[in-house]
């Protein structure tokens, strides 16, 4: 059975059909692309599945059972984490303190227990320092550590999203635009992380993106949308080679 | 090892305010007064940063909840006959300065309700509105005084029980934000999308914020009124909420440090200034101006930048 799927989703904004009867299904252990025009409808997408908007028909299945109507909170605990296209790090964080935030799953203290500093509450936390210490160093951010996350140079603040959305170990990855405005080096190096995050993490990945080479390069799978309507879905290959998806997005080859 | 520490603190702070209470007939009555006010607007002005430094959410109606506070338990030890100097009395009083929080609290549950669906200004003005409303409806309580005010109020604030209460807020308050579960506050106050996004629940962050910060700001209504043993619901307009915004501000929003140094220096100041009269409150005001142009994220700021804030608040999503 599929991790996540959407069945006939359509999504209104008033007379404006932002996504329309929308069907996809993503495996537990998927790469899968999802690419299109500007204004396709993919970060709507992406916003629809984490409970920011609340789909005008159509069911949202995420492990079998539906998540319609819930709020996004609720839905990242389940296992569904995202990034965000413009980077939306904490600005008063330090990049410890952001990764510990997204551990909040893992406490099962709550406000009197923190105010007080009850005995298990330090042991909870121990162990959250830890567990902090270990992803930092999974991800070569040890030693920016106390920097404030937003002061971090891009591609860092990038890495330090994905960090942030990975530490409560989701189930589901959704990386709104992850290459945007990097560099080729810093590219190459965000194809390796992702390829890492899958082996190391077994969490899904599920990724908007408009570099062709870094799509084509590490998915499994690609979906097309235009004008919120699904027109392709298949491997690398069939894509680029797909008229329908030639003509809308990718161009013909010079 | 550091986390020990805490409590240590508070035990010795308690232990502090218990010796430095008997000396305090030793001091003369108006330094006295001003050491108690101090006191009091280190818990006002703590508990406020729990909603506007570390929850984000501007509130302007500080004062409702401390009059909430002042009334309630002027009512319980008044209609108790609350002796000071008797166990009984002591006993009675500290069940009004609980009480005085927990129906604070209830009404800081009642303006966390708006601040789910408001943000920033609109909130700062909604929040002043309720505020208000609970002035003016003290104000036409004739049980409680109305515009005459309530007399008579045992005098049972001193300096043990107003230091004890400072020490176990700022206790608290750093316990909090030190914790893991407490960073769901800053990471709601940044970005409330993005704190959602990893699982953090900002409603619930949100009204706890309100909840906790009206407590403590009832339980000072109350050691207030049991100081100055009349009060009338003037003495809790908007003037009063503004000043403890301003302790947070000027302070910095967030800094548990700077707001205790701020509303030591603000209440000094304008009694530092008396000499000269009727300038003072012109000195006070330019020093505001001063420090707000110079240091817009307040004396100790973590950072957070008040015209920032406010800039990007109204936009939300």
């Amino acid at each position: 059975m599929a991790l996540l799927s959407l069945r006939n989703c359509t999504i209104r904004f008033g007379g404006l059909v932002a996504v329309s009867k929308l069907t996809l299904d993503i495996e537990s252990d998927d790469l899968l692309g999802l690419i299109g025009p500007n204004g396709a409808g993919k970060t709507t997408m992406f916003n629809m599945i984490t409970g920011v908007y609340r789909p005008t028909s159509g069911e949202i299945l995420f492990d079998g059972s539906s998540i319609v109507g819930m709020k996004p909170y609720h839905v990242a605990r389940l296992g569904i984490a995202r990034t965000f296209q413009n980077i939306r790090l904490f600005p008063s964080l330090t990049v410890y303190e952001t990764v510990q935030a997204a551990l909040q799953k893992s406490i099962s203290y709550g406000f009197a227990q923190a105010a007080v500093q009850m005995k298990y509450l330090h042991h909870q936390e121990r162990i959250i320092h830890d567990t902090i210490i270990e992803i930092l160093d999974f991800f070569n951010l040890t030693r920016v550590k106390d920097e404030m996350a937003v002061s971090l140079p891009y591609g860092f603040q990038r890495r330090v999203e994905i960090v942030r959305a990975l530490a409560a170990r989701p189930r589901l990855l959704l990386l709104d635009e992850p290459a945007a405005g990097m560099n080729p080096s810093e590219k190459a190096a965000l194809m390796e992380l992702i390829a890492s995050i899958r082996e190391h993490y077994q969490s899904a990945v599920f990724l908007i993106e408009h570099d062709m080479r870094v799509v084509m390069g590490i998915c499994k799978r690609v979906s097309v949308i235009d004008y919120g309507v699904k027109i392709a879905e298949g491997t690398p290959q069939e894509i680029q080679n797909n008229p329908r998806v030639i003509e809308a997005y990718l161009g013909e080859k010079v | 090892m550091k986390r020990h520490l805490s409590k240590l603190y508070l035990l010795g702070a308690l232990i502090a305010a218990g010796i430095l209470s008997l000396f305090e007939s030793s001091i003369s009555p108006y330094y006295y007064q001003i050491i108690i006010y101090i006191g009091i607007n280190i818990i006002l002005a703590s508990s406020l940063n729990i909603i506007n430094g570390f929850a984000g959410q501007f509130s302007l109606g500080h004062a409702g909840f401390m009059a909430i506070g002042a009334y309630t338990s002027a009512v319980i030890t008044f209609s108790a006959h609350a002796q000071p100097g008797t166990v009984t009395g002591y006993a009675v009083f500290t069940g009004a300065l609980l009480a005085a929080g927990l129906v604070a609290s209830f009404f800081g549950l009642l303006v966390g309700i708006p601040s789910l669906r408001l943000k920033g200004d609109y909130l700062a003005i909604t929040t002043l509105g309720l505020g208000e409303i609970i002035r003016v409806i003290i104000q036409n309580l004739d049980f409680l005084g109305a515009a005459r005010g309530f007399t008579g109020i045992a005098k049972m604030s001193n300096f043990f029980w107003v230091y004890g209460v400072v020490a176990v807020v700022i206790v608290l308050i750093w316990n909090l934000i030190h914790s893991t579960y407490g960073k769901g506050f800053l990471a709601v106050r940044d970005d409330e999308i993005a704190a959602e996004a990893i699982g953090i629940n900002a409603t619930h962050y949100k009204v706890v914020a309100f909840v906790t910060g009206a407590f403590f700001a009832g339980i000072a209504g109350g050691l207030y009124a049991h100081f100055v043993t009349y009060i009338n619901p003037s003495q809790f307009g908007f003037l009063r909420s503004f000043e403890i915004v301003v302790m947070v501000v000027v302070g910095g929003m967030g800094s548990i440090v700077g707001v205790i140094l701020a509303v030591v220096i603000l209440t000094i100041l304008p009694e530092a200034l008396r000499a000269i009269a009727q300038y003072r409150m012109i000195i006070y005001a330019l020093l505001l101006i001063v420090i707000m142009l110079s240091r817009p994220q307040g004396l100790f700021g973590g950072g957070i930048n008040v015209k920032r804030s406010f800039r990007k608040a109204p936009t939300g999503t």
